[in-house]
């Protein structure tokens, strides 16, 4: 479960409440975590210490979020920062960021995805290694350049916009993955719709790949979302 | 809303205040004019009066002495010449012919007994005799063969004849008809020159208001840090361009409260939110218990939760015309796609057909988050609302300056006791379970982006929801 072993997280966050539990499952997911309430300690403790990622919340009491990340930056951290807002609108200074290799979450936010992004941030990071042509999940297997699944050696016939669905379920294997990431990840769109939209495509692409008889990989965890099953 | 400047110059303001006030000055000038006109015309015939008077009595008085003997024509008729060279505005060019003056007298029987003039004095006796001339009042006179009348005087001689001196009109008429000649020429040229001089300075002025209004249109809904510029002169204009800048600052504030009161509730209540949610999400993770059931309904209550205190925020702030906005290109033919894509199959399964109807890219300058939000809000809508066996079509195209969305369906129509207030919050149909600001929001985004919704049942059944969006032009998009 955890493929980052022993990554070093600063979490900034003046909430206690957010900090403890953020602290917790997250070292549940296996960072080893350091957290600071205010700016002014984030700063020391990124001086003093190395992290691999940063978690960052735009609200700190002694100083606005963006200016500690600009600041640390100039004092030659170039870890990638996971930028956490409360705020309701997507300041231009964190589209900035974002461009610079950053990312950001609005609160409240589902857990999977705060970690899902914390992985998609180490990845990037990571020199690249060589990029898979195939995935492979238990006896699931996707061919990416032929668009191509098959299941124990049969084809699935998927649509398009199933294949880039279930390759991003294959690729986050074993991880919980919510609807809003997956609205994110597939259709490129942050929306929360009250309606079952993404339900039904998990519907269909679980018709097609667990097929009668055959151990079932698409799991959903209600109230949170769903995986694939890589065990 | 914004003046172009490709209009035609004939339709401006600066156009018709020049035109008025030419025509204004037109007609003092013209009035003035008149005036003198009949004053110097008055003047001019006072004085060849006089001229006239004190020529027929010097005549009179030689005519008298003169005796009558076979010397008397000449005599009179020397000094009557005489007299007629020294005629008052008498132009220097006609010199050798004198046809400006003539004496005529007459015996006691009314014949001519002595003529000195042009011509034989024959149609001028003739004249004399059909029109009645009291002595010593000037009449004017038409002649036969004389294009001008003359003005005469006549005197009666102690021995019963009469003497009559004529003088022609010509040069009074003359110097008249030269005097109106020049004010013409002069009136047209001060009047042109009025109206460049009005049109011009009329124009600077309302270039400066232009100006002001094109600046005033560019500060948007959402951009309120620019001002109108402002001149260091201390005159109406000046003023206006003050005054707005002063009002845009006060408006500019209390936007910025506003701002800060929804962004300090939003945090206020996501940052309790947040940790709600975490700990619930923590209570559930190893194995589905007991309690698992509630804490999910828990977690996807506070999910809608959130989803409505972001979108009744983004109302609140649209409604005052403060929503904060990113523009960037946005394709709708594109987003349109793709939303089908994502909801097709829930469609389906409901039994609901979507067919979208495009002429190809269709690009809008908008805020990305809060487009996708919108239509995602338009097809949540349909989804939520439509009975099976319906058909939902969607035209794009692009209508004059602006992207038109049209959303058709087949379905049973707004119900009427919601019709009249779609566009409200919280207003929702019996059978809904929403919280009643999809269509609230969906009008917030449009006008905040300047476009419009409208909403109406079609006459052969079904609803119809139209949206039009500012397509996007190079010049308002964001470098």
């Amino acid at each position: 479960m955890h493929y980052y072993p022993f990554m070093r997280l600063l979490l900034v966050e003046d909430e206690l409440d957010i900090q403890s539990f953020l602290r917790h499952s997250l070292e549940d997911a296996g960072y080893q975590v350091e957290a600071a309430g205010d700016g002014k300690t984030a700063e020391r403790l990124a001086i003093e210490g190395v992290y691999d990622i940063l978690i960052v919340d735009l609200g700190l009491p002694d100083q606005d979020g963006i200016s500690l990340i600009l600041r640390l930056r100039q004092l030659g951290v170039k870890a990638p920062v996971l930028i956490l807002s409360a705020r309701r609108s997507v300041d231009d200074r964190v589209r900035g960021l974002e461009q610079g290799g950053d990312d950001y979450l609005t609160k409240p936010f589902a857990l999977a995805e705060l970690l899902a992004r914390l992985r998609n941030l180490l990845k990037r990071n990571s020199p690249p290694g060589n990029e898979a042509t195939r995935l492979r999940v238990l006896d699931l297997e996707l061919d990416l350049l032929r668009r191509e699944a098959s299941r124990s050696g049969q084809i699935i016939q998927l649509t398009p916009q199933e294949f880039v669905l279930l390759e991003y379920l294959c690729r986050n294997a074993g991880r919980v993955v919510t609807r809003s990431m997956i609205l994110d990840q597939v259709w490129g769109m942050r929306i929360q719709p009250d309606t079952n939209v993404v339900d039904v495509h998990i519907y269909r692409l679980r018709g097609k790949v667990d097929g009668v008889g055959q151990q079932p990989l698409i799991r959903t965890l209600r109230g949170v979302g769903y995986v694939l099953k890589d065990r | 809303m914004s003046s172009r400047t490709g209009e035609p110059i004939m339709r401006s303001a600066a156009w018709r205040i020049s035109l008025w006030a030419a025509l204004a000055f037109a007609c003092g000038a013209l009035f003035v004019f008149v005036f003198l006109h009949r004053f110097v015309a008055d003047d001019i015939q006072r004085r060849s009066d006089a001229w006239l008077s004190g020529e027929v009595e010097v005549l009179g008085d030689v005519a008298e002495r003169t005796p009558k003997d076979a010397l008397y024509g000449r005599i009179v008729g020397e000094v009557a010449e005489l007299a007629g060279k020294e005629v008052p505005n008498k132009l220097s060019s006609d010199s050798s012919s004198n046809d400006s003056v003539f004496f005529l007298q007459t015996g006691f029987d009314g014949s001519l007994k002595l003529w000195v003039g042009t011509g034989n004095g024959a149609p001028n006796l003739k004249a004399i005799q059909a029109s009645n001339i009291l002595p010593d009042r000037p009449t004017d006179l038409h002649v036969n063969g004389f294009a001008i009348p003359f003005r005469v005087i006549s005197l009666r001689a102690e021995d019963g004849s009469r003497i009559y001196l004529g003088l022609s009109e010509r040069d009074e008429l003359r110097v008249l008809r030269s005097l109106r000649l020049r004010f013409i020429l002069l009136w047209l040229l001060l009047v042109l020159l009025g109206f460049g001089i009005v049109f011009f300075t009329t124009r600077r002025m309302l270039s400066l208001i232009r100006e002001i209004t094109e600046a005033a249109s560019r500060i948007g809904h959402s951009d309120l840090s620019t001002r109108v510029p402002t001149t260091e002169r201390n005159d109406e204009v000046g003023h206006l361009a003050r005054t707005l800048n002063r009002m845009l600052d006060r408006i500019e504030s209390s936007m910025h409260q506003l701002h800060t009161i929804t962004d300090s509730l939003a945090h206020d209540l996501r940052s309790p939110l947040t940790a709600i949610r975490g700990k619930l999400e923590m209570s559930l993770s190893p194995a589905e218990s007991e309690q698992a059931e509630s804490v999910i309904s828990a977690i996807e209550e506070l999910d809608r939760l959130t989803e409505f205190l972001n979108q009744s925020l983004d109302v609140a702030e649209a409604k005052a015309d403060a929503l904060r906005l990113n523009p960037t290109e946005i394709d709708l033919d594109d987003l349109f796609r793709v939303m089908i894509d994502l909801y097709e199959p829930s469609m389906s399964d409901k039994g609901l057909q979507i067919k979208l109807r495009s002429g190809g890219p269709l690009k809008i300058a908008a805020d990305e988050a809060l487009i996708h939000r919108m239509v995602a809000n338009l097809f949540d809508n349909e989804l939520k609302h439509l009975p099976p066996a319906c058909t939902v079509t969607i035209q794009l195209k692009a209508e004059n300056d602006f992207a038109s969305v049209v959303l058709e369906d087949n379905g049973p129509g707004f119900a009427p006791e919601v019709s009249p207030h779609l566009f409200e919050r919280r207003v929702k149909g019996r059978e809904s379970n929403g919280h009643g600001l999809g269509l609230a929001f969906v009008d917030a985004v449009a006008r905040a982006h300047g476009g419009t919704v409208t909403a109406c049942n079609l006459d052969g059944g079904g609803a119809q929801i139209a949206v039009t969006l500012p397509l996007a032009s190079k010049a308002a998009m964001p470098s």
